[in-house]
């Protein structure tokens, strides 16, 4: 799901700060009508009291007396003044009907003209008076009040967008350096991106830079194996060049049997070498299978596959028995297991020799030869893709132990490999974690 | 000419041999690096085929260590990686000429014959004295310009006596020049062929320089 950080940013800004300010405003409002109220209703409150201080100046008439305002601004305004006997002395030009309420100090609350009216009324010995004021008045109040509030909000409201829109631009500008980067970058460059950027990103670029160190790693080991292939199949390939020009060389027909010979040794040489490639370029691409192992045909397949070259290199082959029934493994790739115990065989009866023998367990499989075993020192390199011992006359890829160390890693197991205390090697896959 | 091939394949070092025997090479094949170090100065070898890729020891170090010792054989690279660094590093560490595998056997031997020929001083393919001339390349010796029918160590003969004109060599000298490690001589054989050669090519083709050796007449 594609979305813009900016857009949501604003979007949350907006749900939440809308209703918070929905909310100052109501809480403003209602602090407002309160004060305002407040307010007016002390000054009438003042108000009535001087005038009800000027009752005894005003003489009864038979008229009540209109004060001339001419001052619309106070038209919101509206008094009344009774005497003792309850007869109206004064009363504002609005023509506002007041009722006298002889006798009743306090405020009420009247609707005359479409108007909302709020009256004081201050009754006393003199007589009474009474103060009205518009509500629309304080209406108004509060409406202006509510109304630059909201002019403010409209107005500040585009700038903070604007800032917003801003930082969250500035705070990406670094995302965009890295994309750039990332574009011009070439496929297997593994310098690491830059950590300028908000630390808010750190675990992400901390990520990529991880992934690109593992991808450069493979295509390192990618490319290395491609070479190492290619060099490897380049000697036989002299080699067969060399000894098919031979055979149209020489005259002597027991030289030119040999050199065929000799070609025909390095065509399968290629094949082996090509083969074993192939096993190990599937054990790492195609899809394992995790089945229930069937041993007793495993075992016979295993015999079959490589009784013929263990009779040409004279050498006795031990299996297990049929009904062997301890294993490492239950379950597994048989294809792959197959061609894995079929390497460290063929290892054992081409460069070993005298008996070969399989032996298993609960824990581990075994394969031991009576050959020469492998010096020390190279122990390890043997395990190396495409090393060969040096002097080594029988044909071979390389490969066969590098196959045999990915199958087994893929099922759990580790081949470890020693020399025997009788003479010859014994190759060893153990089940469980680095022991 | 007498070639040492360093090559620790087995088919490649095999077929070098055969061929380059069969080219009129004498020719010895060490596998090892290490052997190959020592094994330079077993015998007058007039060039070197080394492989880079050497168990034992790396061609690279062993070439360097021969030039370090004052080796100055011209010597051939043979490797299997066509990067232009190994290239670069193998002629900088003193090799004459590099050939990538899978190469042509023709063409080790007209490099090898090319090289020696370079170290010896000369620039024609063609060796001459008098009437006599030869090419090492297709293996054919002329007198007055018809072919003479030679054996293949008679041709080696020659060849060893044209690349070494006005030098007297020894008998031992020749015979390590002419016989690999593989092929026993035969204690007159050198005579054998000298008297073979001077009746194909006429008698004062070359000079017995008595208790010393043989050298060219005076090509009359």
């Amino acid at each position: 799901m594609s979305y813009s950080l900016r857009g949501t940013l604003i979007r949350s800004l907006l749900k939440v700060v809308t209703p918070l300010w929905l909310l100052a405003c109501a809480l403003l409002a209602f602090h407002a009508w309160h004060e305002v109220n407040e307010l007016y209703e002390q000054q009438q409150a003042l108000f009535a009291r001087q005038l009800y201080g000027t009752l005894p100046t005003l003489g009864a008439r038979s008229e009540p007396e209109r004060p001339q305002v001419g001052d619309d601004d106070v038209d919101f305004m509206a008094v009344a003044a009774w005497n003792r006997h309850g007869q109206l002395l004064l009363v504002d030009s609005e023509g506002l009907q007041l009722d006298a309420r002889p006798g009743y100090t306090g405020f009420a609350s009247l609707r005359q003209h479409d108007e909302d009216w709020r009256v004081y009324y201050l009754s006393g010995e003199a007589g009474s008076v009474a103060v009205a004021q518009e509500m629309s008045e304080r209406w108004e109040m509060i409406g202006g009040l509510l109304l630059t509030q909201g002019l403010l909000w409209l107005l500040l409201l585009p700038f903070a967008l604007l800032a917003l829109w801003w930082a969250v631009g500035r705070g990406l500008a670094p995302l965009a350096h890295i994309r750039e980067q990332l574009q011009r970058r070439a496929p297997d460059d593994a310098t690491p991106l830059p950590r300028e950027v908000p630390s808010e990103l750190h675990t992400l670029i901390d990520a990529m830079n991880d992934l690109i160190g593992r991808v450069a790693q493979t295509l390192q080991r990618e490319r290395r194996f491609t070479a190492d292939a290619a060099h490897e199949l380049r000697s036989p390939l002299a080699a067969m060049r060399v000894q098919a020009e031979v055979a149209q060389l020489v005259q002597d027909p027991a030289l030119r049997e040999r050199a065929l010979q000799q070609l025909m040794n390095g065509v399968d040489r290629s094949s082996h070498l090509l083969a074993q490639l192939l096993a190990l370029s599937r054990v790492d691409a195609e899809q394992q299978h995790d089945e229930a192992l069937d041993w007793p045909l495993l075992l016979q397949e295993l015999g079959e596959a490589v009784s013929g070259l263990a009779a040409s290199h004279h050498v006795t082959l031990r299996l297990p028995p049929a009904g062997h029934t301890q294993w490492p493994l239950q379950h597994g790739d048989r294809t792959l297991l197959l061609l894995m115990l079929r390497n460290l065989l063929d290892n054992a009866i081409r460069y070993g020799g005298g008996t070969v023998s399989l032996e298993a367990d609960a824990t581990r499989i075994s394969v031991s030869d009576e050959g020469d075993g492998v010096p020390e020192a190279l122990l390890d390199k043997v395990r190396e893709r495409f090393y060969r011992p040096p002097g080594q006359q029988q044909t071979g890829s390389g490969l066969g132990l590098s196959i045999v160390e990915r199958i087994a890693a893929l099922h759990g197991l580790r081949l470890s490999l020693h020399n025997r205390d009788g003479g010859g090697l014994q190759a060893v896959l153990t089940r469980g974690h680095g022991t | 000419m007498r070639i040492l091939i360093i090559e620790d394949d087995e088919l490649i070092g095999d077929g070098l041999q055969a061929g380059l025997s069969a080219l009129g090479f004498a020719c010895d094949w060490l596998r090892d690096g290490k052997q190959g170090l020592a094994g330079i100065g077993a015998a007058p070898y007039d060039a070197v085929v080394l492989d880079l890729g050497l168990p034992g020891m790396d061609g690279l170090a062993v070439l360097a260590a021969w030039r370090r010792s004052g080796r100055n054989e011209p010597v051939l690279l043979l490797t299997a990686r066509d990067a232009v660094d190994d290239r670069i590093r193998g002629l900088d560490s003193g090799a004459d000429d590099y050939l990538v595998k899978p190469f042509a056997l023709g063409e080790v031997a007209a490099r090898l014959r090319a090289l020696v020929r370079r170290r010896g001083g000369h620039n024609t393919p063609l060796l001459q004295h008098g009437r006599v001339s030869f090419d090492p390349a297709a293996r054919q010796a002329t007198l007055d310009g018809a072919v003479v029918d030679l054996s293949a160590r008679e041709l080696a003969l020659l060849e060893l006596l044209l690349s070494n004109k006005g030098r007297v060599l020894r008998r031992e000298q020749i015979e390590e020049k002419l016989y690999d490690w593989a092929h026993e001589v035969e204690s007159n054989a050198i005579e054998v062929h000298v008297h073979h050669l001077r009746k194909k090519l006429g008698s004062d083709f070359i000079k017995t320089r008595r208790g010393i050796g043989y050298t060219l007449g005076d090509g009359a």
